[in-house]
């Protein structure tokens, strides 16, 4: 199972957002890999209790997911996503789901204290069985948004897009569905 | 009893009083099994004794929580950690909470002392382009919120790099950031008492505290409480020998009296026969509160096991009396024997004295003075106050009638050769563990316990447990800077496969000339917000965002050097101290070894390197046993010899030295032979027991051999080594009943030796009456 994704980044220590593209796979053996390809090269494989970070040029990193629960929980609920699975999420989520004509939208509110000093809510947009947007908010304002499908191939060249549209454009699961097909 | 006995037996009391009045003020017992230690040789075994009670480890108490969810576990485990942390019987509480991270606010500027990373090279314009580079890469990433929080203060991620660095090579498992067995079930915390670990008082007040402190965390779960280590036995087995001493002492003590009824019809008798060992120990307490600064817990119990032999004395005086005879010229009747028993016995004891064993020469001691006290008081004062009696207690018809029966019994002299026979054919077929040489078996801890330790131990990912490395000179200081040069060889040791990992204090506490190094090559803060300034320019992150970064550069190039007192708030306390330690005005770094593959490599590391001691746990504490099981060994071959010599002394003729010693020596191997069948290995308690049974065997030959042909006088021996035999069986076969190993195998040990000697003393000793 993989995807395309572009993930825009927007913290009150950056200047600028980030944003990344690359494609995001789940591999049959449970590895969730982050492969980033533009505008550098970055692999990330989280393979049980392990983050290996590998960048072009630099000595591979691991991050033992023991160090940073908040990061294994997140993961958690990725994987959980990919596979179409809600019931793993429901221990360290509250979860609502929001049902249109158009698409859907799913809200998971963290219920630990930990995590809930990092993280707000992560909302996920979709039609039909396909998520087709994920954004997590801190409580800062900051946040991670990641559109899946196909990254646009005008990355690159595309002015960066304002955060209001990023974010309408994330909202409008069907539209952005069709576009990706 | 005449005017002037009871005058002697008030005296007599009145001694006694004032000697435990002396006794309980001088007497300072000590729980310290190191007394029990053979005395060290070499450098490695001192480290190895020194290693035994004494370091911070050995405070350590390990405990798990089981019994519910986890996830209530992990509440429990958070709770007690913070009311234990709280509590002033202990000094150190980990249970995962805290990692490295959470290092006291003004230590954290400390990072770019004890950091590494730019020991190679300094940190200049490149070194942080690249790094913050790298920052707004990892913005990008999915560990982004977890370097939000480090970026503004640590933008080279040093916190991380040293955590990293000081992680546990394999940390316990985690739940809910807590401590877990890696099945989940168990929650696991580690905190170190302030109590030493032989230090039973104050470890069953920590115990106490802990238990207190769990049942307030608990609340309504259901979860249990378990604790194990050296502190938690030395409690555990104070307690157990207590109640088993009191119950035991009553079930004795009422044994003994039915016993002397039965023998004597006579209470005087019963109170009378104390009075003689009650002296004796007495004075060997005083004997050893007086040449010792501190007598050892077992020294006591096993002192007053041995020196209740003395309990036979007045027995042979009592037994022997009947009408027509003062108790006087009683007393001088059978002094020979008793005499000669007591000499000889005590001629072994002294054996113990020059065993080099702290706790066995106070035993030695003890014993020594107990019997010859207990011997002469039966002499010489005993008898002036003993009522004259009317009866012959061996004249009854039954005794009579057995004595005749024994007399009829044939001479077994074949035993003589079948005895040494079947023995040898036995060692033989078991060749194997003849000797335990684990010193670890030496503890009184029940095997349980060690299993259930020993399996903590390995979820707490301890190292290794058999190699150390030891660094020792005479300052803090100086003992970082001898583990801050071994790293170059370890380091080459780790990427040949000697040695998987390794840890020692120099990588949390770097000495004070590699700390002025560093802070010499830090950047000034005007040179590094230049830096910052061009550095950023590139990248999406604002010049001032990295203020806290700069502050705490300014702040640690003017810190004055981190030593082991600033880390005591920290989490890496615990760490440091139980790995660099001052002892006896010399300094010592232990360096922690995990998955050694070559021992050798690393014991050449160690012979390279001034200050530094291989030391291999189990070899040198095997030696250790092995060198002092030698020495007692040898000590003990001259104390048969000089035994002999006694016996000789008093008996003047070989063929009767050979009647009085035959028992003894077939005794000593029927006990041999049948531990061995049992495939118990022998340790330095069985040695003690074998000696004390060959003392009650050489008694008893002895009388024996003095009956004469008088069969009065004989019936009366009889009855005496019947009582003795009777009353030391019941004693020792009591104490085989007990649950502390030790205890059981003197009890074992012992009653194997009065059944044996007595049967032999009847079979191989007694002449046959004349037909």
């Amino acid at each position: 199972m993989s995807t395309g994704f572009v993930e825009y980044r927007f913290s009150h220590l950056l200047k600028r957002p980030l944003y990344v593209g690359g494609i995001l796979e789940y591999r049959a053996d449970g590895v969730l890999v982050r492969k980033v390809e533009w505008p550098y090269q970055e692999l990330t494989e989280v393979t049980g209790d392990q983050v290996h970070i590998t960048r072009t040029g630099k000595p591979p990193r691991t991050v033992s997911l023991q160090r940073v629960p908040q990061l294994r929980v997140l993961l958690d609920s990725f994987r959980a996503l990919l596979e179409g699975k809600l019931q793993p999420l429901s221990a360290d989520f509250d979860i609502a789901l929001e049902d249109a004509a158009a698409g859907w939208k799913l809200t998971l509110t963290p219920k630990g204290a930990q995590l809930r000093k990092h993280l707000a809510h992560i909302d996920v947009f979709g039609a039909g069985d396909h998520p087709s947007c994920l954004e997590a908010v801190e409580h800062d304002g900051d946040a991670a948004l990641t559109l899946f499908g196909p990254a646009p191939a005008s990355l690159a060249q595309a002015p960066l897009p304002g955060r209001a549209e990023l974010e309408s454009r994330c909202r409008l699961p069907a539209a952005s569905a069709a576009a990706g097909q | 009893m005449t005017r002037r006995g009871w005058i002697l037996l008030a005296a007599w009391c009145g001694l006694l009083a004032l000697g435990v009045a002396w006794v309980q003020q001088r007497l300072t017992v000590s729980a310290d099994l190191r007394m029990f230690l053979p005395s060290p040789r070499t450098e490695q075994q001192r480290l190895l004794v020194q290693n035994v009670g004494e370091s911070p480890a050995s405070r350590l108490l390990l405990i798990a929580l089981s019994g519910d969810q986890p996830a209530q576990l992990a509440q429990i485990s958070k709770k007690l950690a913070a009311s234990l942390a709280s509590h002033r019987e202990f000094e150190l509480v980990a249970n995962g909470e805290q990692s490295p991270l959470a290092v006291p606010e003004e230590l954290l500027p400390y990072r770019y002392l004890i950091t590494d990373s730019f020991d190679g090279a300094p940190l200049d314009e490149t070194r942080l382009a690249s790094a913050l580079a790298e920052r707004a890469e990892d913005m990008a990433s999915p560990a982004a919120a977890f370097i939000e929080e480090l970026l503004q203060r640590d933008p080279t991620l040093e916190l991380l790099h040293l955590a990293e660095r000081w992680q546990p090579r394999f940390e316990p498992h985690r739940i809910d950031d807590t401590w877990f067995t890696s099945d989940g079930s168990r929650a696991l915390l580690v905190v170190e008492t302030h109590a030493a670990a032989f230090d039973p008082e104050g470890q069953t007040h920590a115990l106490e505290a802990l238990h207190a402190e769990f049942e307030r965390a608990r609340g309504e779960s259901t979860a249990r409480l378990m604790v194990s280590g050296s502190g938690y036995f030395s409690s555990i087995i104070k307690n157990r020998t207590q109640n088993e001493a009191a119950w035991f002492g009553t079930a004795a003590t009422g044994g003994l009296i039915l016993l002397m009824w039965i023998a004597y019809r006579h209470f005087g008798f019963t109170l009378l026969g104390a009075l003689p060992l009650a002296s004796g120990a007495l004075a060997g307490l005083a004997a050893v509160s007086a040449l010792f600064a501190s007598v050892h817990g077992i020294t006591l119990a096993f002192g007053f096991t041995l020196i209740g032999v003395a309990q036979d004395y007045p027995l042979h005086l009592f037994s022997h009396l009947h009408p027509g005879l003062t108790p006087l010229e009683t007393a001088r009747q059978v002094w020979r024997p008793l005499a000669t028993g007591v000499a000889s016995t005590c001629v072994a004891y002294l054996a113990f004295l020059m065993s080099g064993v702290t706790g066995l020469a106070q035993l030695a001691c003890l014993t020594v003075t107990g019997l010859v006290v207990a011997g002469l008081t039966t002499r010489f004062l005993l008898p002036h106050i003993v009522p004259e009696i009317t009866r012959d207690p061996a004249g009854s018809p039954l005794l009579a009638r057995l004595n005749a029966r024994i007399q009829r019994l044939p001479r077994p002299y074949l035993l003589l050769a079948v005895i040494p026979a079947a023995a040898v054919a036995v060692f033989l077929l078991r060749p194997e563990g003849f000797w335990q040489n684990d010193l670890s078996r030496l503890t009184p801890v029940p095997p349980e316990l060690l299993r259930a330790d020993a399996e903590l131990r390995r979820e707490m990912a301890t190292p290794d447990l058999r190699y150390l490395l030891v660094a020792s000179a005479a300052s803090e200081d100086a003992v970082l800077a001898v583990l801050e040069k071994l790293d170059p060889a370890l380091e080459r040791a780790a990427r040949d496969g000697a040695v998987g990992a390794w840890d020692h204090a120099a990588r949390y506490l770097p000495t004070v000339a590699v700390q002025r190094r560093r802070q010499a090559a830090l950047p000034e803060a005007a040179a590094l917000r230049a830096m910052l300034e061009r550095v950023v320019a590139d990248l999406p992150f604002e010049p001032a965002l990295f203020d806290p970064f700069v502050e705490d550069m300014a702040r640690a190039r003017a810190l004055p050097p981190i030593t082991r007192e600033n880390l005591s708030q920290t989490p890496l306390a615990l760490r440091v101290a139980s790995e660099l330690f001052p002892r006896d005005g010399r300094w010592y770094g232990l360096v922690s070894l995990y998955e050694v593959h070559d021992p050798k490599i690393i014991a050449d590391i160690a012979r390279t390197q001034a200050g530094v001691t291989f030391l291999d746990l189990k070899t040198a504490s095997q030696e250790l046993v092995a060198a002092q099981r030698t020495h007692i060994l040898v000590c003990l071959e001259v104390a048969a010899l000089l035994l002999v010599m006694v016996i000789w002394l008093a008996l003047r003729r070989w063929s009767r030295v050979l009647r009085v010693l035959a028992p003894m020596v077939l005794t000593t191997l029927v006990i041999l032979a049948v531990l061995r069948a049992a495939g118990v290995s022998l340790n330095l308690f069985h040695l003690v027991s074998l000696v004390l049974a060959a003392g009650l065997g050489l008694d008893y030959a002895l009388f024996f051999e003095h009956a004469s042909d008088d069969p009065a006088e004989q019936r009366r021996t009889l009855h005496a080594l019947l009582v003795c035999s009777l009353s030391t069986l019941l004693v020792f076969a009591l104490l085989a009943l007990s649950t502390v190993p030790v205890l059981q195998a003197i009890g074992v040990t012992v009653s194997l030796g009065v059944i044996s000697n007595f049967a032999l003393a009847l079979l191989l000793t007694r002449e046959r009456a004349p037909a």
